[in-house]
């Protein structure tokens, strides 16, 4: 057995072993730590709802038309009468009408608590001795001016029982005060506010409607009561069990959180493939350093397969070791972001265990196969002489097949984003993985010529030092093109996403100055709806010529959910500068405006009679009046407001379209002073506007970048790597030169100087595939919106400094270990 | 006296016979290409005799590493055949070729001896663990005692003089019982006093134990040691000398009219 030969190389090598590892460990923790997170964000919201839901054996509410996610002013409301009824089924025990709806609490600073965009702000209604949450303090509310708040909001903004809040709802602000605090355990620190009924329901729904009514059971099973109850039930509403009802609200969790677990997966599995780089680079020195002693195991008896097991072998303890302290570093993590919510205690299923070992260890050993491979094939007579060099695959055959994956990577990508074929996102994914494979088995011809130029400056500069630099960086085309490879997959995807984001910027600011017809939008910061004299008040505000309330809903239109805008026809062209291709721009009782693309697929004309369903349940013929050229404010269709308001049971403005005399700053502070009561609503004219969708878009861009962050941190791991083993290699050679005079600080530049260049390198192939692929993204969207191409090139030089910097610490170790090198030991080291 | 008879290898040697360990019939080997070419080998006809010490002896550039090498089974020839016992090494496919290297041949190399990370004992017991087979620990410590390790055992290379080293690499390669052992210059690297403890060892393991060793030295002491010397020129075995002295061998190697004569 040669298991002790490996676990000795292991032992006699650890630093070794702890920079390999180090590139498993990140990977496996960024794996781990979003798979632990989300379990045990799931496994809280679980409970939650179980909590929640426990005491509710069938709820009543609306059979939800449009779609399953109707919610808010789409819901349809209970009527009050259907609880009179509920209440005479035998087997119903204390029978509850809810109302919920979007209530925030505004703190002694004027702001709303909790922000704009951010966890939750609930308002419901408050029903003693039924409650889903605990009163900590105080008393219910009662009457019209009182409000419980949950203890979490009430410490923020410092109120205590007794004090008077000002309540922000879909309507006008309302002065309450608090009559008590409860307790809603950790909602990840949602608002929530309690009214009593006829309260919450002014002002969060409707006087006489509930959001659903929940109850118990006297002795019948769940689904025995809900038949029983669903026979006195009017037509449009259902009953459902309380188990059904806690699955759905189980099931909208898990899979937002499905969602946000695959979207950081992928992310994990960039740092890993990353990784995989740095551990086939590494062993692939590690087979060069010993190709003797490799040999020497084959003189004296070791099959091909043997050696190829112990160099797998150590693949296979080196990933162990590193999934092992990458499942702690991602409960770590996990923990870490746990505490932010307020809740450390985390839950450990069996998936994050299981995943992080399997794919640390088949990482490390996938990516260390073709390093064993080949130290199968070193030939024993290695063992008695120096000239014996690992033989090697020929350059010309990498190249074709490197040239072969780019293409057919390339072509995955462009199918995948012109939507083809069954998955396009998966084609893009596979095609980009082929793309990165492909130009890193290229890169060892491109690095030639590319680390020549890059180098030659330095060479120039720094004399000798500099030349060796280049001559290193040169020496071992493939070394110096891994290394950089794994450095080129980050940064290419930062610049795509920085090309993404530049182009989004300017799409939207373009869309803005083409189609932004108004002088100011009024539209909520975050959550809720504006109340209906809103809109009323900011027309009367001097200076401003007239305030149009807009409404935005969805129906169905042949059995597809279709999402509209309501309000007035003039209105609504001249503040999106619609262009009407065909038919006028009016509305009339009964019309709607689609837009061509909508128009051409449905083949309607002007006079098209079109059935439309609404969130009510009931149909309604609309007549095509106009026809207009796409635009991206508005969507595709437009009605009467009458008919939004006929078909919706709280109807709730979306924006308020504002048009003024002159658009100075006297006019804005003139509008923001009338909405002074509504810390929820935001005042935006054509730059506020561009200003919002820049800062969105940088927020986003900047989440995406510190998420690929971690795979050029590997990518550095990756760089240090490379120059330690390179140092240890060239032990004699360095040893040489000190002898012949270089000085230390000479020897540090000359590793530098070749650090530098294989990160710039590494940037420089990521940034030219980067904006390849942003620019063959934007062009896959250019009818959705991303009508412009921009590249950020201040961005990219920045990003090109970075590489540089990384190159110079990348370079501090492993220069000064070559700087601290004994010049005799060196020279006489075998 | 050298002895002007036929090499005893110049005597086809037929295959099955008992009396050799290893055979070599018609090799030749050639490196390189055009004008870079290289004749190492040019249809060496030799038989190493069992049970005996032999030394191949040449100048630089004689063949005789490329021989050993081509011998043992470590590099391929262009044409010829090589028999080790019975087993005709030429044309073996790797898996059978690393499975005769394992079970009949030992080696002793120049430099590069042992593996750094595993100890002097584990070093020794090397061949068998890689083969899966339990030392037989009778001989094992024979031979330890024999090489005079015993204190040494537990030490890694490094902390191990170069005679020692070496004396590690031959207790490795009698203690498998190889049929043969193939020593490379095994105190190319040694100071004298260290050389001759080597060579000293390695004779006594033929006279004592029976074990069958081929080396290729330039050196004429080293030489000595052996029961017979085949001297080796152009490729070619050009004399055999049997019952050597240094004084001898280094007089016939000085008959060579090669640059590099008598190097040493």
């Amino acid at each position: 057995m040669m298991g002790k030969v490996t676990l000795r190389n292991l032992a006699a090598h650890k630093i070794r072993l702890v920079l390999t590892a180090v590139a498993v460990i990140l990977g496996v923790a960024f794996v781990a730590g979003t798979l632990i997170f989300t379990d045990t964000m799931n496994r809280q919201f679980d409970d939650l709802f179980d909590d929640i839901g426990k005491n509710v054996a069938v709820d009543v509410r609306a059979q939800k038309v449009v779609d399953a996610d109707d919610d808010g002013a789409a819901a349809r409301p209970v009527p009050a009468s259907v609880l009179e009824k509920v209440k005479a089924v035998p087997g119903v025990k204390n029978p509850v009408g809810n109302v919920n709806g979007y209530a925030a609490v505004v703190g002694r600073d004027g702001k709303l608590i909790g922000g704009g965009q951010g966890p939750p702000q609930l308002g419901t209604s408050w029903t003693p001795g039924s409650g889903t949450y605990d009163m900590k303090s105080g008393r219910a509310p009662n009457g019209p001016a009182e409000v419980a708040l949950d203890t979490g909001t009430a410490e923020k903004g410092r109120f205590a029982v007794g004090d008077t809040v000002k309540i922000v709802t879909a309507g006008p602000p309302q002065r309450m005060r608090v009559v008590g605090l409860i307790d809603i355990g950790n909602m990840m620190g949602a608002t929530v506010t309690a009214f009593d009924t006829p309260t919450a329901q002014r002002l969060l729904l409707k006087p006489g409607y509930f959001s659903d009514i929940e109850m118990g059971t006297t002795g019948p099973g769940e689904a025995e009561l809900r038949d029983r109850v669903a026979k006195v039930l009017p037509a449009g509403m259902e009953a459902v069990t309380g188990e059904k009802l806690r699955e759905e609200s189980k099931s909208d969790v898990a899979e937002f959180m499905g969602f946000f677990r695959t979207f950081l997966l992928v992310f994990a599995l960039i740092s890993i493939f990353v990784g995989a780089f740095i551990i086939f680079n590494t062993f692939s020195m590690l087979v060069a350093q010993r190709t003797r002693e490799l040999a020497l195991l084959r003189a004296i008896g070791a099959g091909r397969p043997q050696v190829t097991r112990a160099v797998i072998g150590e693949a296979v303890a080196v990933g162990f070791v590193g999934s092992t302290f990458g499942l702690a570093a991602g409960a770590g993590l996990a923990a870490l972001l746990q505490s932010q919510m307020g809740d450390a205690s985390l839950v450990f299923t069996a998936t994050p265990v299981v995943s992080s070992y399997a794919i640390g260890i088949l990482v490390t050993v996938a990516s260390a196969y073709f390093p064993a491979r080949r130290a199968a094939k070193i030939p024993p007579v290695a063992a008695m002489r120096d000239d014996v060099a690992l033989p090697q695959r020929s350059l010309r055959i990498r190249v074709a097949l490197g040239g072969l994956l780019v293409l057919i990577g390339a072509a995955l990508v462009g199918v995948g984003l012109g939507g083809g074929g069954g998955n396009p996102v998966a084609l893009v994914g596979v095609g980009a993985f082929l793309v990165f494979i492909g130009i890193a088995m290229l890169a060892p011809v491109i690095s030639v010529p590319v680390v020549r130029v890059l180098s030659a400056p330095f060479a120039k500069v720094l004399g000798t030092p500099g030349r060796l630099a280049q001559q290193n960086a040169l020496r071992n085309p493939r070394r110096t093109a891994a290394t950089a490879a794994a450095l080129m997959i980050g940064l290419a995807l930062i610049t795509v996403v920085n090309v993404m984001g530049a182009s989004m910027r300017t799409s939207i600011e373009s869309q803005v100055d083409k189609q932004f017809g108004a002088d100011y939008l009024i539209q909520p910061d975050g959550g809720g709806g504006i109340g209906e004299e809103v809109a009323k008040k900011v027309a009367g505000t001097p200076g401003v010529d007239d305030a149009t309330p807009m409404f935005a809903g969805d129906a169905k239109i042949n059995g597809r959910k279709a999402s509209y805008i309501a309000g007035s026809a003039a209105t609504i062209k001249s503040a999106a500068k619609l262009e009407v291709k065909s038919g006028t721009a009016t509305l009339g009782r009964d019309g709607m405006m689609v837009d061509e693309d909508s128009a051409k697929k449905q083949k309607w004309t002007v006079g098209s009679n079109v059935p439309v369903q609404f969130t009510d349940g009931r149909t309604q013929i609309l007549k095509v009046t106009g026809i207009y050229a796409k635009s991206d404010i508005i969507g595709p269709r437009v009605i009467p407001e009458s008919v939004y308001r006929a078909h919706t049971a709280r109807p709730e403005v979306d924006v308020v379209i504002v048009n003024a005399a002159s658009t100075d700053a006297a006019t804005k502070t003139a509008i923001e002073s009338t909405l002074k009561d509504y810390p929820n609503l935001k005042v935006s004219d054509q730059a506020a506007l561009k200003k919002d969708a820049r800062k969105q878009v940088d927020a986003f861009v900047s989440f995406l970048t510190i998420l690929l962050v971690m795979s050029v941190i590997i990518a550095a791991v990756g760089v240090v790597n490379t120059l330690a083993l390179s140092v240890i290699e060239r032990t004699r050679e360095i040893g040489l030169l000190r002898a012949i005079g270089i000085s230390r600080r000479q020897l540090r530049r000359m590793i530098r100087v070749e650090s530098i260049v294989i990160a710039v390198f590494g940037a420089v192939l990521g940034m030219g595939i980067g904006v390849a692929f942003g620019a063959a993204v934007q062009q896959s969207l250019k009818d959705d919106g991303l009508s412009e191409l921009a590249v950020p090139y201040g961005t990219l030089v920045a990003y090109l400094l970075v590489a540089a910097v990384i190159g110079v610490l990348a370079a501090l170790w492993p220069a000064w270990r070559a700087g601290r090198m004994d010049v005799l030991k060196a020279i006489s080291s075998e | 006296m050298t002895n002007t008879a036929p090499p005893t290898a110049d005597a086809h040697p037929a295959p099955g016979a008992g009396d050799f360990a290893a055979r070599a019939h018609q090799v030749a080997k050639v490196y390189g290409h055009g004008d870079a070419q290289v004749v190492a080998l040019d249809g060496v006809t030799v038989g190493i005799p069992r049970g005996r010490f032999t030394a191949i002896m040449g100048p630089s550039g004689s063949g005789k590493s490329t021989l050993m090498h081509c011998m043992a089974g470590l590099d391929s020839v262009d044409s010829g055949q090589v028999f080790i016992g019975d087993t005709q090494v030429t044309g073996l496919k790797d898996k059978h070729l690393t499975r005769l290297r394992r079970d009949k041949v030992g080696f002793v190399f120049q430099a590069f001896n042992l593996v750094p990370t595993l100890t002097a004992l584990e070093n020794i017991t090397l061949p068998m663990d890689i083969a899966g087979r339990k030392p037989d620990r009778q001989w094992l410590d024979q031979v330890i005692d024999t090489v005079g390790l015993r204190p040494r055992l537990k030490h890694r290379p490094t902390e191990l003089s170069g005679g020692q080293q070496q004396r590690v690499a031959c207790a490795r390669a009698l203690a498998s019982r190889p049929e043969i052992i193939f020593a490379d210059e095994p105190t190319g690297n040694l100071d004298s006093r260290s050389g001759a403890e080597v060579l000293g060892f390695l004779r006594d393991s033929v006279r004592r134990m029976g074990q069958t060793i081929v080396m290729v030295t330039h050196d004429p002491t080293a030489a000595a040691y052996a029961d017979q010397v085949l001297f080796l020129t152009d490729g070619q075995i050009v004399d055999t000398m049997t019952e050597p002295t240094a004084e001898r061998v280094l007089e016939r190697m000085k008959g060579f009219e090669l640059p590099g004569v008598g190097a040493r």
